[in-house]
């Protein structure tokens, strides 16, 4: 596995939590929008928003990971990657920077009460713990 | 392998095209027996596909095609004949080529194609053996030229006989013999016809058996036979009475067939000569129309793109608005407002003509459909003629592809349930034959497709029977039920007539998706039966679903839009008017009792109570139903781009869409079907 500890990470927090997304997995980064609900719908599913033109949902990680209710500050950002040919917005506490690790652990069970279905990996850095997501689980829809 | 991302999608493209090709001439080959030309046709899309996926490298495809077009190489040569075991044959084929398709396209491993090549082979071996033998032992039937004759002397009051003639193995000079035989023959009457004709051999090596006929008077087979088999390097002789093969108009018909397949034939030849068989369609098809072939994706970008624009013209115009209070007028500023109009005028006429491009015939969705019958029909044991007319008709593309389950779902049924067995078809006086037809039509600005069955119809008594026993509704309401209504029953979840559910039209889906997958897409589904004549099915479809008039209105601080089709009428009411009944509120209109709900409760938001008594409210109907929504405010209509919610957010009750407003916010548009059903629990 030569060259995944090279490999680069968004890394951004939800909560007291860091978590990274692979570089090449994220579209962009955008400040956060207005959200238009949608009634009726998952419960992680915020909304839409309007993305120069497009539409694209976007999803509460805290909502997904059982944490409080999202409180949208200055920091707030969307995270917007790519599922199945969709554009889909990840909204994030804030984003610290991109980042590697040096190294990349197997995730166990549970991190921290979090299905580690959810977990590609554990990053370490040198003073944290950066939990990977494994996207295309964590945007799964049953 | 070298990278040949760019030729694989032209290549997907072509082996489409050829598929389809492929399909309708199986079936019509299996309709109208065998004729050269759609022989012809069929080796040509295997020829195309064999040399394409040799240059792909798609070696499995190569190896099936080829075999196929060897097969269909001595079928146009005629050393084999169709047969409905070919044609099934060729369904197997056809369906491989599809599963090599499908690996393709998703870059997985092709399957092997082994078993169906050594079918093919078997095939081709075994069968020129046996023609070969058939045609011995016939003698054969008489080509068409001599059968023409022959109907003109038997109709004459002649007697015509055939005189077959085999020659010993050892016969050194045949054609000096064949020339004694025909002397002696032609003392006894008028030769008509001779094969082989002696004028035309060049070589008499291969010649074993001469066929002759003679009209005579008076003569007696026997003296003929008698006459022949006295000669030398005779084997045997055969003398058989004439009679001719087929009614006379349709050996007519059959002859000017002939002529043509004759014509085609040089085509056989080869690679040039084939492009010479190729060229009056495809000088035909440039005289139709010039098209070009463009990527779905692209031409959704240039919507996307005009539907921001047009997004930008309505701010524009909002701004020009602003403008005008904050400074009042001047000459900038009326300028300003005619260069605002101008551009949505062009918007206007830009926006038609991209939904235009996106019209597709509804002929691309049809062809789907004979293969499914002719297999359905098949499995059941039923006799069907499928007839479709108005596959020139145009309609969006997204349409296309949205209405075909739905479409399928009405012929699956018209076909298992409502086309009767044979038998049974008889005993009622009808012809073994079942009907299904199916005719799309432009009306007004709608599209109009209908799916009828000439078959057993429906019952509405069974109907209203089975409704009761399920508990759709109770016994009193059944009996309340108008004819039209009681039929619309078959449109409830969980209702299915079919006494026994078959395998193959069950699928586990009933009348309640068809329906509400038409609803969906904005459109209305009607029935009509008559017991013993035939089911009726009319589907009526806006033509595009890119866009539509909606009507604007605000609740709980958001926006929504209602499509303007479905919109009844609008009124103020009076809260203080409004009924209960079984807990529900209802107002009466025009002595209607119509159901009567908040917008805002049905999303699940409050409602700030209070303000003034007289509240907005839109009437919506759908059929003969109607519903009255409450909302806090009425915003105007306009024309809105439909934007679907994306497959992540997948299908949500009561919203069918988005649209970005001259705002740049997203206004959720509410679903019809949806709505009345979140209304009543059950429509």
């Amino acid at each position: 596995m030569q060259g995944v500890e090279q490999m680069q990470y968004v890394q951004f927090g939800v909560g007291e939590e860091s978590y990274g997304i692979r570089i090449a997995e994220v579209h962009e980064i955008i400040r956060m929008q207005e959200i238009t609900e949608i009634p009726n719908c998952q419960f992680y599913v915020k909304g839409v928003i309007n993305l120069r033109g497009k539409i694209i949902p976007v999803i509460s990680l805290r909502a997904l990971f059982s944490l409080d209710e999202d409180v949208y500050s200055k920091a707030t950002r969307i995270v917007v990657v790519h599922h199945q040919e969709e554009s889909i917005g990840i909204i994030v506490d804030r984003v610290h920077k991109v980042t590697t690790f040096h190294d990349i652990q197997p995730p166990p069970e549970r991190v921290g009460g979090i299905n580690g279905a959810y977990f590609t990996g554990i990053g370490l850095t040198e003073s944290e713990l950066v939990g990977i997501l494994k996207i295309d689980e964590v945007l799964l829809r049953d | 392998m070298f990278d040949n991302s760019e030729f694989r999608q032209v290549f997907l493209e072509e082996l489409e095209e050829q598929i389809m090709t492929m399909e309708e001439e199986i079936l019509s080959l299996e309709k109208q027996g065998s004729h050269s030309e759609g022989i012809q046709r069929l080796f040509r899309a295997a020829h195309t596909i064999k040399g394409s996926s040799a240059a792909m490298g798609y070696m499995e495809l190569k190896q099936l095609t080829h075999e196929w077009e060897h097969l269909l190489d001595m079928l146009r040569n005629e050393e084999l004949a169709m047969s409905r075991e070919l044609t099934n044959l060729f369904f197997q084929c056809l369906d491989f080529i599809k599963d090599l398709q499908n690996s393709i396209i998703h870059e997985e491993l092709l399957p092997d194609p082994s078993a169906v090549i050594k079918e093919l082979e078997r095939f081709s071996k075994a069968n020129t053996e046996s023609v070969a033998a058939a045609k011995e032992a016939a003698g054969d039937a008489l080509p068409e030229e001599a059968e023409q004759v022959l109907r003109e002397f038997i109709h004459n009051g002649q007697t015509v006989y055939r005189v077959t003639v085999k020659l010993t193995e050892d016969c050194m000079m045949k054609l000096a013999r064949i020339s004694i035989i025909d002397i002696s023959l032609r003392a006894f009457g008028e030769v008509l016809w001779n094969e082989p004709n002696m004028k035309l051999v060049q070589d008499d090596q291969d010649i074993h058996a001469v066929r002759w006929l003679i009209a005579t008077q008076e003569v007696e087979p026997l003296v003929l036979e008698q006459a022949v088999a006295g000669l030398m390097d005779v084997h045997s002789v055969r003398v058989e009475a004439m009679q001719p093969s087929q009614p006379e108009a349709e050996t007519a018909a059959a002859l000017e067939q002939e002529q043509d397949n004759a014509d085609m034939l040089p085509g056989f030849a080869g690679g040039a000569a084939e492009e010479a068989a190729d060229k009056p369609q495809q000088s035909k098809a440039s005289m139709k129309q010039q098209t070009i072939r463009v990527n779905v994706e692209r031409l959704e970008n240039v919507l996307d793109l005009l539907g921001e624009l047009v997004i930008d013209q309505t701010r524009l115009k909002q701004a020009i608005q602003t403008l005008h209070q904050a400074h009042g007028y001047s000459e900038t500023m009326d300028d300003l407002g005619e260069i605002s109009d101008h551009l949505s005028r062009l918007i206007g006429s830009l926006q038609e003509n991209v939904l235009k491009v996106r019209m597709l015939p509804i002929e691309q969705l049809f062809s789907r459909f004979p293969r499914m019958v002719r297999d359905l029909a098949q499995t059941l044991n039923k006799n069907v003629d499928l007839q479709m007319v108005g596959g020139d008709t145009e309609l969006d593309r997204t349409l296309i592809e949205e209405v075909g389950d739905p479409m399928i779902h009405l012929i699956r049924n018209a076909v298992d349930h409502g086309i009767e067995m044979p038998e049974e078809r008889q005993k009622s006086g009808k012809p073994e034959q079942g009907i299904v037809r199916i005719s799309a039509a432009h009306e007004d600005n709608q599209v109009v497709v209908v799916v009828e069955d000439d078959g057993g119809g429906i019952d509405t008594n069974k109907l209203r029977k089975s409704a009761v026993a399920k508990g759709v509704i109770t016994a009193e309401e059944a009996a309340l039920l108008d004819e039209h209504k009681a039929l619309r029953l078959i449109f409830h979840p969980g209702f299915s007539t079919a006494s026994q559910l078959s395998d193959v039209s069950g699928r586990g889906v009933g009348m309640d998706i068809v329906r509400t997958d038409i609803e969906r897409l904005g459109g209305i589904i009607d029935i009509d039966t008559t017991v013993g004549v035939g089911t009726k099915f009319t589907i009526r479809l806006p033509l595009t679903l890119a866009i539509t008039t909606g009507l604007l209105v605000k609740a709980s601080d958001q926006t929504f839009i209602l499509p303007m089709s479905a919109v009844v009428e609008i009124i103020r009411v009076d809260t203080s008017t409004l009924k209960m009944i079984k807990g529900s509120p209802v107002i009466k209109i025009r002595n209607q009792i119509v159901p009567f709900v908040w917008l805002h409760e049905m999303f699940g938001y409050s409602r700030t109570e209070g303000g003034s008594e007289k509240i907005p409210v839109v009437m919506i109907g759908r059929a003969e139903q109607r519903l009255a929504i409450a909302v806090d405010q009425l915003l105007g209509n306009q024309e809105v781009v439909i934007k679907t919610l994306g497959s992540y957010v997948g299908k949500v009750d009561g919203i069918s869409g988005a649209t970005i407003l001259g705002n740049g916010r997203i206004a959720l548009i509410l679903e019809i079907g949806g709505l009345m059903k979140k209304a009543s629990g059950i429509s």
